[in-house]
């Protein structure tokens, strides 16, 4: 079972992300923090086959969410994708800087999202 | 293996029984190949031993006071009471079909996490180790006529069958 | 690993615009709750921005950054839904503060007023919207010319911000983690010739929220918390190190005094300029840029004067009327409950130890000592028991709103007019409690809506006025909550029911059952009416699960109906789910816990007289019969208990009654229902567990469902 985390503090915003991950292969679980120290309390424990989390949450943002995971050596080769408002060169390059493996901006085309996710899972089996 | 010692050695803190496996198995297998290993914690059920896929347990607890639910199925031992959390408790040697038998000292109920955020307890006869297999070593278990079962794992000599949870707590009917 | 990616929208307005619209329906709903919530939250803030210019003007970051990103939240979510007046507000409005927080617009009254007015602009498109399910034409004009004011007015100060950063100290990898916001406030204490420090700290994973929140704490007063940045810990799995990039006035050794320095280090990376102020008071540095361009803390004549230059009345006054409350977190809530119940626990383990001392005469005075303590602890508990539960208790109002805003839609579909009616709207229930009664409750009245009442032609046929009525009204019986939901159409036909019910094998063919019982049976998973499921009377959730639900919550549901004349489903719910009173009583070797707001009185059985009848037991309570029913067989425990030696809990519930025999009476105690958790569903007259203060659990009595079964068996008598 692939399990997914997505790390998004706007309740709307988590459904449509959820709702665009629906149907994809394989049975698939998907776990939702509603703020990054939600996500801090269940890295510890569970690991994921990938993340997704926003930039702009109240308590830690997305990027260093993301900094923490490449810093765990459970979560270090989990696939990151990041979702965010930020649209700006700069701020696109600083997410995969800090070793997102996707950068999407808001709004996003579920599709994309989709695909995204679906390559990123298969690209992880496939290094078995 | 590891020696189930000191697997009991760390069973009497509170400590997260997936580092503690996880850290066990590392010391025993230093220096091997990155490939994808599974982790498997081998609990003894009657004449036989069974693995339990390490991701899905929570933690390894010593045998509490069960309380008994009036009017369930004989596979489940009853409740515990775990740190506020109430869980059920299930027999596993009930729900395979194994003859029944009275707890002991070494009897264990590990914690696991169901789908869909359940969780409960199966109660095993004793905990034996944790065993990491190469893929390889993981076949399907075909021939068998097992319910609960759907992959063995080669160890030592022979083979040991890796419980498939979600077909051994199945929807709770029976 | 895949190569990185990066996608941009395709289309201002969301190249998935269109899928998301296609279930507009039930998101937009969401998104209107989500909006009203943060437009609360803006307004709350808003408020607290004009306390804070009144008071010293200076401004806290934190305060504007908040406001940003609630506007920015806002402009995203509408977006989304293409609702352009709403996303470009927005925009604006989020524009103006984003000037603030990076320190391109001052914060001066007239900027202020315009933020009012935008949020005011704001609740009225979003509440029209909410309505009505469209933006109402008033806002939307005045909307367009706020933002056509807001084009001309606001003229931002230049930028004053640095190409680079320049931090020499900080490890790279913080710095990579800092957004843009971040760095600015990096940059400006470099400016103002702040100390900037690092704090590493290592917390426990399941207090790191409070350590954090200590620590901040600490800092708030003299400076300011630009970055958290979290590592996992090397050595241990239940440790997470956190990295605090910090502001502040105030030397590691004076930090140090008001932290916790055990689990804290702290690294000066930028010793701060000279003339900076070595001890500033609190003030955090206010948004306003450079020093010449500061602002100032203006004197009410001043701002009168600006409010007259821009020609607007100031709207200072129309934010100032939030209700007092605040909305809380349903999880804290949850926390808080949590607490307590372990509070009590620890506090009934004590009170043994209490007892035990007191007993023994060695340790009488220590015991007798302590239990006076013990006492006041007692009394402060309950009194903190009670304030918590009173938090989570929120009247129904809000449900009767929902089901007001369902039937306007379903008058829409089904074409259809009804006249609703809703009474005691401040009846009080557990938050969580109402929020799992919406889908419960909007079922029936759908159903009622839908199925129950007639067509107008059929009304008058049947001498009734041409449009139905269903009418919900709540009220407090003891420790429930009755809600009775009532319509006066077509009622349920009895033998209808009973044929399909024996159709369907619930029912023999020959079994006698009272009209009641009969109409009881909707409730039974194999009648529900799923082959008549219409678009509207929900997604095909039949009247099991609503039972299934409701009882979930330790309610109760009941109908009752007369053909012709209409149909009332009663629903009989418990105050709270939290923690409750509950008699502990002894079953052979096991015990029971009994919530005492279902217990009516407890007897000894020895001295009652019990009458025999078939194969059950009566006895004689004060002239009334009270059906007995003996637990220990009833559960399928050993007793041989004498009748002589037993007790009777008599159980109420509504008007139904019945009397357990149990073994013991054990006393009460506070408990905490858990729900009980494992691959086992549903255990029939059990509603859950606790765990007494001996680590042992204890198993909850499902007093409904005992005593409906119960009254049911009764009927067919």
């Amino acid at each position: 079972m692939k399990r997914i985390l997505i790390v998004e503090d706007s309740a709307t915003m988590r459904s449509l992300i959820v709702a665009s991950l629906e149907n994809l292969a394989g049975p698939v679980k998907i776990v939702e923090a509603k703020s990054g120290f939600e996500a801090l309390r269940l890295l510890p424990r569970e690991t994921f086959d990938l993340v997704v989390t926003d930039i702009n949450m109240p308590d830690i943002n997305g990027l260093e969410l993301a900094s923490f995971l490449k810093s765990s050596e459970k979560h270090a080769s989990t696939p990151l994708v990041i979702v965010s408002t930020e649209g700006a060169e700069r701020d696109i390059q600083k997410g995969l800087g800090i070793g997102a493996d996707a950068y999407l901006v808001k709004p996003f085309d579920p599709e994309a999202l989709r695909q995204i996710v679906l390559d990123l899972l298969a690209g992880r089996a496939q290094e078995r | 293996m590891t020696s189930p010692e000191v697997i009991e050695e760390h069973a009497g803190k509170a400590a997260d029984w997936v580092g503690v496996a996880r850290e066990a198995s590392h010391a025993f297998v230093a220096g091997a190949a990155v490939e994808e290993r599974r982790e498997l914690v081998i609990v003894q059920l009657a004449a036989g031993e069974y693995a339990i896929p390490v991701e899905r347990i929570r933690e390894i607890v010593r045998l509490a006071k069960v309380t008994r639910i009036p009017r369930t199925p004989d596979w489940l031992v009853g409740v515990v009471a775990l740190r506020g959390e109430i869980l059920e408790v299930v027999d596993l040697r009930r729900r395979l079909g194994l003859p029944a038998t009275e707890a002991t000292r070494a009897s264990r109920i590990v914690v696991i996490h169901g789908d869909d955020d359940g969780v409960a307890g199966l109660l095993v006869d004793s905990v034996k180790g944790v065993l990491r297999a190469r893929e390889r070593d993981v076949v399907p278990a075909q021939g068998h006529d097992f319910r609960s079962v759907v992959e063995l794992v080669r160890s030592g000599m022979g083979f040991v069958s890796i419980l498939d949870l979600d077909r051994v707590l199945g929807a709770g009917d029976e | 690993m895949a190569a990185p990616r990066a996608r941009k929208p395709g289309k201002k307005t969301g190249a998935g615009g269109s899928r998301e619209r296609a279930e507009t329906a039930r998101d937009g709903r969401e998104f209107v709750a989500e909006a009203e919530e943060i437009l609360e939250q803006m307004s709350g803030d808003l408020c607290l921005l004009h306390e804070q210019r009144h008071a010293d003007g200076d401004v806290d970051p934190e305060l504007v950054h908040r406001l940003f990103r609630s506007a920015h939240t806002l402009k995203g979510l509408a977006g989304l839904f293409g609702l352009d007046p709403i996303s470009r507000l927005a925009h604006r409005f989020e524009d103006i503060l984003d000037g603030l927080r990076l320190g391109r617009i001052d914060l001066r009254a007239r900027v202020v007023g315009m933020l009012d007015e935008g949020a005011a602009t704001l609740l009225e498109l979003i509440s029209g919207f909410g309505r009505q399910a469209e933006l109402p034409e008033a806002a939307m004009a005045r909307a367009e010319h706020y933002l056509a004011e807001l084009e001309q007015s606001l003229a931002p100060s230049p930028s004053d911000a640095l190409d680079g950063l320049d931090a020499p100290g900080i490890d790279p990898t913080l710095l990579r983690a800092l957004t843009e916001y971040e760095e600015h406030r990096l940059r400006e204490n470099l400016q103002r010739g702040r100390p900037i420090v690092l704090i590493d700290a290592t917390f426990d994973l399941t207090s790191f929220e409070d350590g954090l929140t200590e620590i901040s704490a600490a800092v708030r007063e003299s400076g300011e918390i630009i970055s958290t940045l979290p590592s996992a810990s090397a050595s241990a799995e239940r440790k997470i190190c956190f990295t605090l990039l910090v502001a502040t006035n105030l030397a590691p050794e004076q930090l140090g005094r008001r932290i916790d320095q055990s689990n804290c280090a702290f690294r000066v990376v930028h010793t701060g300029r000279i003339d900076a102020p070595a001890n500033a008071p609190a003030a955090p540095p206010s948004p306003g840029g450079t020093d010449g361009e500061k602002a100032e803390t203006l004197r009410p004549a001043d701002e009168l004067a600006e409010a007259s230059q821009s020609g607007e009345p100031t709207k200072i006054e129309s934010l100032r009327s939030i209700s007092g409350s605040v909305r809380v977190d349903i999880a804290k809530l949850d926390l808080l409950m949590n607490l307590v119940g372990e509070l009590v626990s620890h506090r009934n383990a004590l009170a043994g130890i209490v007892a035990r001392l007191t007993a023994d005469s060695r340790n009488a005075r220590i015991g007798a000592d302590l239990a006076k303590v013990q006492k006041l602890l007692d009394r402060r508990l309950r009194q903190l028991q009670a304030g918590v539960l009173d938090v989570r208790m929120v009247p129904l109002r809000q449900v009767f709103e929902k089901l007001s805003r369902v039937v306007r839609r379903l008058r829409v579909d089904l074409g259809k007019e009804v006249a609703l009616e809703f009474a005691g709207g401040d009846t009080e229930l557990d938050k969580l409690i109402v929020e799992q009664l919406v889908d419960p409750l909007v079922h029936v009245v759908r159903n009622a809506f839908d199925h129950a009442l007639e067509s107008p032609d059929e009304r008058e046929a049947a001498g009734k006025p041409p449009i139905g009525r269903i009418r919900v009204a709540a009220f407090q019986r003891g420790n429930h909550v009755v809600l009775e939901v009532g319509d006066d159409g077509r009622g349920m036909d009895v033998e209808a029911i009973r044929s399909k019910a024996v159709s369907r094998g619930l029912v023999g063919a020959q079994e006698v059952l009272s009209e009641r019982e009969v109409l009881n049976l909707v409730f039974e998973a194999g009648l529900s009416t799923r082959d008549e499921v219409s678009e509207t009377s929900g997604r095909g959730v039949g009247m099991d699960v609503v039972r299934s639900n409701l009882a979930a919550l330790g309610g109760l549901v009941e109908v009752s109906s007369r053909r012709g004349l209409g149909t009332t489903i009663t629903i009989t719910l418990p105050i709270t789910l939290a923690i409750i009173q509950a008699l502990i009583v002894r079953v052979g070797d096991e015990r029971y816990a009994i919530p005492l707001g279902s217990v009516r009185e407890t007897l000894r059985a020895g001295e009652q007289p019990v009458l025999h009848s078939e194969d059950k037991e009566i006895l004689n309570l004060r002239g009334s019969p009270l059906l007995l029913k003996n637990l220990a067989y009833e559960f399928g425990i050993e007793s041989d208990c004498e009748r002589e030696r037993q007790f009777v809990v008599v159980l109420g519930m509504g008007e139904h009654r019945l009397g357990l025999v149990v073994d013991g009476l054990e006393g009460q105690q506070d408990i905490v229902i858990k729900p009980i958790k494992g691959p086992l569903q549903t255990i029939h007259g059990i509603a859950g567990a606790t765990e007494l203060g001996d680590r042992v659990a204890v198993l909850v009595v499902d007093v409904s469902a005992l005593v409906l079964e119960t009254a049911r068996r009764r009927e067919a008598a």
